[in-house]
C-alpha cells in the first residue's frame, strides 16, 4: 500500500507545498519592505521599527544558543556592541565603506564568541554565565575608558550609511530584509544535522555524546553563531541610529535581550520576534512605566520562569499540539535496515579486548584489574550483585569515565582515551539503564541523530530523490533536503524494533517499553559493530521482556555483537552465549551460562554463604 | 493488629511501576526480611514506608495509623527510622555529630540528653568509639554502617527499616553487622530488613517476603523459603530450563 | 614600602567586603546548589536602607544598623519564598535566570524609588583614622576588618558548636538523609537564605561610608564575590574568605600600579585565568564533567 494513495497527493505535492511556503514568505518580506517605503512614517516610528528589527536579529542569536542548545549567554549586548562599534568607527574614523565595516563587525563578534566559547564551554552552567557577564563588563569598561580609540562615553556620532540607503525608509527596508533572512536561516537550522545535534545536547548532553555528537564542538558552534548574529544586529543598529555610545551595550541590555527571548519563547524563531516586538512596543504604550520598566523586566523574568518557562509562543505551541490528536503515521514501504558495516560471522574473532581495567574513586576500587574479551557476533552478558562495578565498567568501555588503568582495544585499535563520540564513530553503540532520550524531539528525530552522527551515511545516488515526501509531511520538524536517505534509514531502524508507526510522536508520550525501543533504534541507526545494553529489561513486564529477547536474537542474527548488563537471570540465560561475573569490582567468573551459573563463587556472591555459622537468635520461633 | 501493614500499595517513578499492589505485614518484635533481585522493588518499599516517596494507591498503616502520604519528618516522629541504602553518613560531620543528629525527631532535644544517648550508642557499638571525632568520609564501609545504624537507633524507633546493610561489605564485617541486628531485636525494636544477600537475611529473620518486579511471589518462614525453588530462580534464573 | 603597606591594608579592607558577600553566596550554594546572582544586591539594599534610615529619617546610627539587619533578614525570607522555592525542583538554568531577574528587579526598583543620584553616608567616627609611620589606617576600614573577623568567628562557632548549625551542615551535605532524620529541610534552607541576606546587608552597611552608594554597587560587588569564589573554590567557606581577601589585594595593587579605570577588570582577568587553569579554585574539589 503506497502512501500516496493514502494522502491522495502526488509525490511532487510536498515539495510543491514547501516551495509555496517559501514563496509566500518572500512575498511577505517584500510586502513589509514595500509598506515602509510607501507608508509615510514619522522618524520616531521608523527608529522604533529599526530598533525592533535589529534587536530581533540579536535575539534570534539567543534562540540558537539558549533555545536550541540550552546554553546561557549573558553577553549578547557585548557582541551587539562589537558589531555596532565596528560600523561606527569603521565608517567614521577609518572611512571604510559601510558593507566592509559591517563584515568586519560580524567577524569580530563571531571571533570573540568563538574564543569565549572555546575557553568556557567545557565547564557548565553557572561558570558560563559568569564568564559571559565578566566579558560583558570588561567590554563596557573598555568602550567607556579607551577614549583614544572608542571616543569614550561621548560615543561615536555621524555614522555613515550606504549611499543608496541614506534615507531612513530604505534603510529600514534593509533591516527588515535582513530580519526575514536571518529568521529563515534560524528556522531551517533546526532541521539540519547541526540543529538536531544542538537540540540533542540541550536535552541530554551525555546521551548526545554517546551517540556520536561532539557536544563541545556543537556548543562552541552555537555560541559562535549567537555572537555572529549579535554582531550583525549591532552593525545594522549602528547604521540605523547613526550614533552609538557605551551605555547602549551594557549588561542591562543583555538582560533585555534575555527577557525578550524568554518572554516570546526560546525554542523557535517566532518566539524571538514576538518577544522583541512586545518588549519594544510595550514600553511605548506603557510610557508611564518608563522609569521602572527595567524593574518590571526583572520581575517578569522571574514570573516567566515560574509560570511560563516556554514563553508565549512555546505555550501556544503546547496547547496547539494538545488539541491536535497525533496522526497515525503510515511510513509506507520501508526497506530493511542495513545494520552492520561489514558482514559479520560468529567466527570467534575478538571484537573488544580489555586488559587490566581499573577505575578508582579515591580509595574505592569500583573496578579492579578486569580482563575481558568479547567475541564477534556473540551475546556477552555482564552480571553481578548490586555495587559490583558493572555500570562503572560499562561507562569506562563507553568513554564516559576515564579508567585509572588498563587498556581497551576495539578491533585492535586502542580506544582507552577516546571521548565517547569518537568511540561511537568507531562502531560502539549504547543504551542506558535510565532511558536517555532527547525529550523535546520527536521519535524520528531522536533516531536521526543516532543515524547521522558522527558521520552521515553515504547516500547512494539512485536512492536520492526517491523519497516519497507524502509519507513524511506531518512530522514535527520538517524534512531537510537531501536527508531522504537519512530518514529512511532512521525509519528502518524504528521498523526493526517494531515502532515505526510512532515515528512522528513526541518521545514523552510513549510508554516506558516503547521509549526503551526508541533508544535501541537510535543506537542501531548508527550502524554499530558492538552494542552495549545497560539493563534493557529494567521496568519491562514479562511480555515486553519476551519481545526484547526476540529482538536481541534477531540482532545477533544480523551480525551484531551485543554486550548486555541485566539482572533478570532467566532472560540472560536465554540470550547469552557468554557471561562474565563481577563482585566487588573483580571478575569472579567467566564462561558459558551453564558453567557460570553453577559456579560456587557466583552462587555465594548472589545468595550469600551457605548457612553461616551465626548463632540463630530466633528466640521463640 | 500488626505494627506495620501494607495493603495493595502501588508506587511509580514517573512511567515505571515499581510496586504493583504489594501487601505485607510486620508484627511487633519481629525481624522480617524483604528479599529479591535488583529492581524487584525492595528499596522502593522502604522509601514508601518512610515517606520519601508517596504511594499512588493502597493502604499503609503503622500502629493503626494511616501513614501514606505523610512527610518523612512526620513519620520518623511516629517511630519509624529508615537507614537507607549506601549508609549515607554525613561526610563532613564527625561520627559523634552524625549520631547526635539521629535524635532530631525528638520534641525538645536537649543537648545534654542527646550527648548522653550518644554515649549509650557507643556502648552498643564499641568498635566505633575510637572514631568518634573522625569525619564521616574517612570511615570504612563497615564503620559507616555501624554509625548509620546507631544514628537510626537514636530516634528511639519502634520500627527500624534497614536497606541492604551488607552492601559492599566484606563477609566478616557483614557478620558483625548482623550480630548487631539480632541484638536490636532483642532490645525490643522491630526490624524490616531489605537484603540481596538472602542467606544472611534469612539467618536472622523470623519471616521473609520475596519480591519480583514489584510484586510478592512467596513468603514464609526462613527454612521454607530456603528450600523454595522460586527463591532460587528469583535470584539466579533457570525457570525456563 | 609604606605605600605598599598602605595598599595592602586597603586591599584587605576591600577584600573583607568581598569575603562577606562571597560567604553568603557560598552558604546558599552549599545548601541549595543555586548560584544566587542577586547576592550583591543584598549589600546594595543594606547600604540604601542605611541612607534612608540614618540620613532621611535621621534615626540614630546604631538603631539604623539594627533595623537594616532585621529588614535584610526578612528580605532573605521573602527572596527564598519568591525566587528559590517555586523553582527548587527545576534544573539550574531557570533558577539562574530567575536570580538574575531578581537582581534586575531589585536594582531598578530601588532606582525607581530613589533616583539615580549616588548617595553618601558619613562615617560614624569623628576621628578619621590614625597613622603609623607612612601608613594611614582609616577608621572605617579598621571597622570593616574587625567586623569581618568577628562575623567569621561567630559563624564558625554557630556552625561548629550549635545543634542548629550542625543540622544546617547536614542539610547541605545530604538533604534527603537529613529529612529522614526529622531535620526540617525547608526551614533550614529558609534560615540559610535569611542569614546570607543578612551577611550581604552587613557588607553593605560596612562599605556605605567608604564608597558612593549607588544602585549598581551590588552587581559590581557580586561579580567580584563570584570571582573570589572561583579563586577560593566554589561553595567552600574558607575559600570564600581567602578568595575575597586575595581579590581585594590584587585589585588594589592593580589599580595603583597598572590602571585605575580598569580596576574592575582585574577581578575578571583573574577569574578567566583560574577558569582556564584551575577551575576548582584553591580549595575546591576537582570539577568532573557531568556524567
Amino acid at each position: 500500500m503506497s502512501a500516496s494513495a493514502l494522502s491522495g497527493k502526488t509525490p511532487r505535492g510536498a515539495a510543491g507545498r514547501r516551495g509555496l511556503a517559501l514563496g509566500l514568505y518572500v512575498a511577505a518580506a517584500l510586502a513589509a519592505i514595500a509598506a515602509v517605503l510607501v507608508i509615510p512614517l514619522s522618524a520616531y516610528s521608523l527608529n522604533l521599527l529599526m530598533q525592533a528589527a535589529t534587536y530581533a536579529i540579536a535575539v534570534l542569536g539567543l534562540t540558537i544558543v539558549l533555545g536550541y542548545t540550552g546554553q546561557i549567554n549573558l553577553a549578547q549586548a557585548a557582541f551587539f556592541g562589537l558589531g555596532a562599534y565596528s560600523v561606527a568607527l569603521g565608517t567614521t574614523a577609518f572611512a571604510l565603506p559601510f558593507w566592509i565595516a559591517l563584515a568586519i563587525g560580524v567577524l569580530i563578534a563571531a571571533g570573540a564568541g568563538a574564543v569565549l566559547g572555546l575557553t568556557s564551554l567545557r565547564l557548565g552552567g553557572h561558570y558560563l554565565a559568569m564568564v559571559t557577564i565578566s566579558f560583558q563588563t570588561i567590554l563596557t569598561l573598555v568602550l567607556t575608558n579607551w577614549v583614544a580609540f572608542t571616543r569614550g562615553p561621548d560615543g561615536v556620532p555621524n555614522i555613515r550609511r550606504p549611499v543608496l540607503l541614506a534615507e531612513s525608509g530604505p534603510y529600514l527596508g534593509l533591516c527588515i530584509a535582513a530580519l526575514f533572512a536571518v529568521a529563515w536561516f534560524v528556522w531551517r537550522l533546526k532541521t539540519t544535522k547541526l540543529g538536531r545535534a544542538m537540540q540533542a545536547v540541550r536535552d541530554n548532553e551525555l546521551a548526545a555524546n554517546v551517540v556520536g555528537v561532539d557536544a563541545y564542538a556543537t556548543k562552541v558552534a552555537a555560541f559562535t553563531l549567537s555572537a555572529l548574529l549579535g554582531g550583525f544586529g549591532g552593525a545594522l543598529f549602528a547604521g540605523g541610529f547613526a550614533y552609538v555610545s557605551p551605555d547602549q551595550f551594557s549588561f542591562a541590555e543583555s538582560v533585555v535581550f534575555l527577557t525578550m527571548v524568554l518572554l516570546g519563547g526560546a525554542a523557535a524563531p517566532p518566539g524571538a520576534v514576538l518577544g522583541t516586538g512586545l518588549l519594544i512596543l510595550l514600553p511605548e504604550w506603557l510610557r508611564f512605566l518608563k522609569v521602572i520598566y527595567l524593574a518590571v523586566y526583572g520581575g517578569a523574568v522571574i514570573l516567566i520562569m515560574v509560570f511560563m518557562p516556554d514563553g508565549i509562543w512555546g505555550y501556544a505551541m503546547t496547547l496547539w499540539h494538545k488539541l491536535r490528536p497525533e496522526r497515525p503515521f503510515d511510513p509506507g514501504f520501508i526497506a530493511p535496515l542495513a545494520l552492520t558495516r561489514e558482514t559479520a560471522r560468529e567466527d570467534g574473532s575478538v571484537i573488544l579486548s580489555v586488559h587490566g581495567l581499573s577505575k578508582h574513586f579515591g580509595g574505592l576500587k569500583a573496578v579492579d584489574e578486569i580482563d575481558l574479551t568479547i567475541c564477534r557476533n556473540t551475546v556477552h552478558a555482564l552480571i553481578g550483585p548490586n555495587g559490583s562495578g558493572k555500570t562503572t565498567l560499562l561507562n569506562a568501555l563507553n568513554g564516559i569515565v576515564r579508567p585509572t588503568g588498563g587498556i581497551i582495544k576495539l578491533e585492535g585499535v586502542d580506544v582507552t582515551r577516546l571521548p565517547p563520540h569518537r568511540r561511537a564513530g568507531l562502531g560502539l553503540g549504547r543504551t542506558f539503564q535510565n532511558i536517555r532520550l532527547f525529550g523535546a524531539m520527536s521519535v524520528l528525530d531522536n533516531v536521526m541523530v543516532g543515524a547521522e552522527q558522527p558521520h552521515p551515511l553515504p547516500t547512494l545516488p539512485r536512492e536520492r530523490g526517491r523519497v516519497n515526501r507524502n509519507t513524511l509531511p506531518r512530522l514535527r520538524g520538517r524534512v531537510g533536503k537531501g536527508a531522504g536517505g537519512l530518514e529512511r534509514h532512521a525509519l528502518a531502524a524504528l521498523d526493526f524494533v517494531g515502532i515505526a508507526a510512532r515515528a512522528g510522536a513526541r518521545v514523552g508520550s510513549l510508554s516506558y517499553g516503547h521509549q526503551r525501543l526508541v533508544e535501541i533504534a537510535r543506537a542501531l541507526a548508527g550502524r554499530p559493530k558492538l552494542l552495549f545494553l545497560d539493563e534493557p529489561g529494567a521496568g519491562l513486564n514479562h511480555v515486553e521482556k519476551d519481545e526484547l529477547v526476540r529482538l536481541l536474537k534477531r540482532l545477533k542474527g544480523h551480525g551484531l555483537t551485543i554486550f548486555i548488563i541485566d539482572h533478570d537471570m532467566a532472560m540472560v540465560e536465554q540470550v547469552a552465549d557468554h557471561i562474565t561475573v563481577l563482585n566487588f569490582g573483580k571478575r569472579i567468573a567467566d564462561g558459558t551460562p551453564s558453567e557460570v551459573l553453577r559456579h560456587p563463587e557466583v552462587i555465594v556472591a548472589y545468595l550469600g554463604e551457605e548457612r553461616p555459622a551465626l548463632s540463630r537468635s530466633h528466640g521463640a520461633s | 493488629m500488626a505494627l506495620l501493614e501494607l495493603e495493595n500499595v502501588v508506587a511509580a517513578y514517573g512511567n515505571i511501576r515499581a510496586l504493583q499492589g504489594l501487601t505485607l505485614a510486620v508484627e511487633e518484635g519481629e525481624i522480617v526480611a524483604l528479599l529479591g533481585a535488583n529492581g524487584a522493588g525492595k528499596s522502593t518499599t522502604l522509601r514508601v514506608i518512610s515517606g520519601l516517596m508517596p504511594p499512588q494507591s493502597g493502604m499503609l498503616r503503622f500502629a493503626g495509623r494511616s501513614i501514606g502520604g505523610l512527610s518523612p519528618g512526620a513519620i520518623v516522629k511516629l517511630g519509624v527510622a529508615h537507614v537507607p541504602e549506601g549508609r549515607r553518613v554525613f561526610p563532613g560531620l564527625t561520627v559523634r555529630e552524625n549520631i547526635i543528629l539521629g535524635g532530631s525527631n525528638r520534641e525538645r532535644p536537649g543537648r545534654a540528653e542527646l550527648e548522653a544517648d550518644a554515649e549509650k550508642m557507643f556502648g552498643v557499638f564499641p568498635e566505633i568509639k575510637p572514631f568518634e571525632a573522625a569525619l564521616g568520609w574517612t570511615l570504612s564501609g563497615g564503620q559507616q554502617q555501624m554509625v548509620a545504624i546507631a544514628r537510626g537507633l537514636m530516634s528511639k524507633p519502634k520500627l527500624l527499616l534497614l536497606d541492604e546493610p551488607s552492601l559492599g561489605l566484606a563477609p566478616l564485617i557483614v557478620q558483625q553487622v548482623y550480630r548487631v541486628i539480632a541484638d536490636i531485636r532483642r532490645d525490643g525494636t522491630t526490624v524490616l530488613l531489605v537484603e540481596q544477600n538472602a542467606h544472611m537475611a534469612l539467618s536472622v529473620a523470623d519471616r521473609g517476603y520475596v519480591l519480583e518486579t514489584g510484586q510478592l511471589v512467596v513468603h514464609g518462614k526462613p527454612e521454607a523459603l530456603w528450600d523454595n525453588e522460586d527463591v532460587r530462580t528469583a535470584y539466579l534464573g533457570g525457570r525456563r530450563t | 614600602m609604606g605605600f605598599n603597606l598602605q595598599l595592602l591594608f586597603t586591599g584587605i579592607g576591600v577584600g573583607s567586603i568581598y569575603a562577606l558577600v562571597a560567604l553568603g553566596f557560598a552558604l546558599i550554594y552549599r545548601a541549595t546548589n543555586v548560584v544566587n546572582f542577586a547576592q550583591g544586591d543584598f549589600a546594595m539594599l543594606g547600604a540604601f536602607a542605611m541612607v534612608v534610615l540614618a540620613i532621611d529619617l535621621e534615626l540614630p546610627y546604631w538603631l539604623s544598623i539594627l533595623i537594616t539587619l532585621v529588614l535584610l533578614v526578612g528580605f532573605g525570607a521573602l527572596f527564598n519564598l519568591g525566587v528559590y522555592y517555586p523553582l527548587r525542583n527545576r534544573s539550574f538554568l531557570p533558577v539562574i535566570i530567575s536570580t538574575i531577574g531578581a537582581s534586575i528587579l531589585l536594582e531598578n526598583g530601588v532606582l525607581a524609588a530613589y533616583g539615580p543620584r549616588p548617595q553618601s553616608l558619613d562615617s560614624l567616627f569623628a576621628v578619621p583614622g590614625f597613622s603609623i609611620g607612612d601608613v594611614f589606617f582609616d577608621s572605617q576600614y579598621i571597622v570593616i576588618l574587625v567586623v569581618t573577623i568577628v562575623m567569621v568567628a561567630l559563624q564558625y562557632v554557630f556552625f561548629e558548636r550549635t545543634l542548629i548549625g550542625k543540622k544546617m551542615q547536614a542539610t547541605s551535605q545530604d538533604k534527603e538523609m537529613a529529612s529522614l532524620l526529622g531535620i526540617p529541610v525547608m526551614l533550614t534552607i529558609m534560615i540559610t537564605f535569611m542569614y546570607s541576606a543578612m551577611l550581604g546587608g552587613l557588607a553593605g552597611i560596612l562599605v556605605a561610608p567608604v564608597l558612593f552608594v549607588t544602585v549598581g554597587m551590588g552587581s559590581s560587588i557580586a561579580l567580584k564575590a563570584f570571582a573570589a569564589s572561583i579563586i577560593g573554590g566554589f561553595g567552600d567557606v574558607t575559600g570564600a574568605i581567602v578568595g575575597g581577601l586575595a581579590l581585594g589585594v590584587i585589585e588594589t595593587f592593580g589599580a595603583a600600579y597598572v590602571s585605575v579605570p580598569y580596576k574592575d577588570a582585574f577581578a575578571f582577568l583573574v577569574l578567566f585565568g583560574f577558569l582556564l587553569v584551575r577551575p576548582q579554585g584553591i580549595f575546591g574539589e576537582r570539577i568532573s564533567e557531568k556524567a
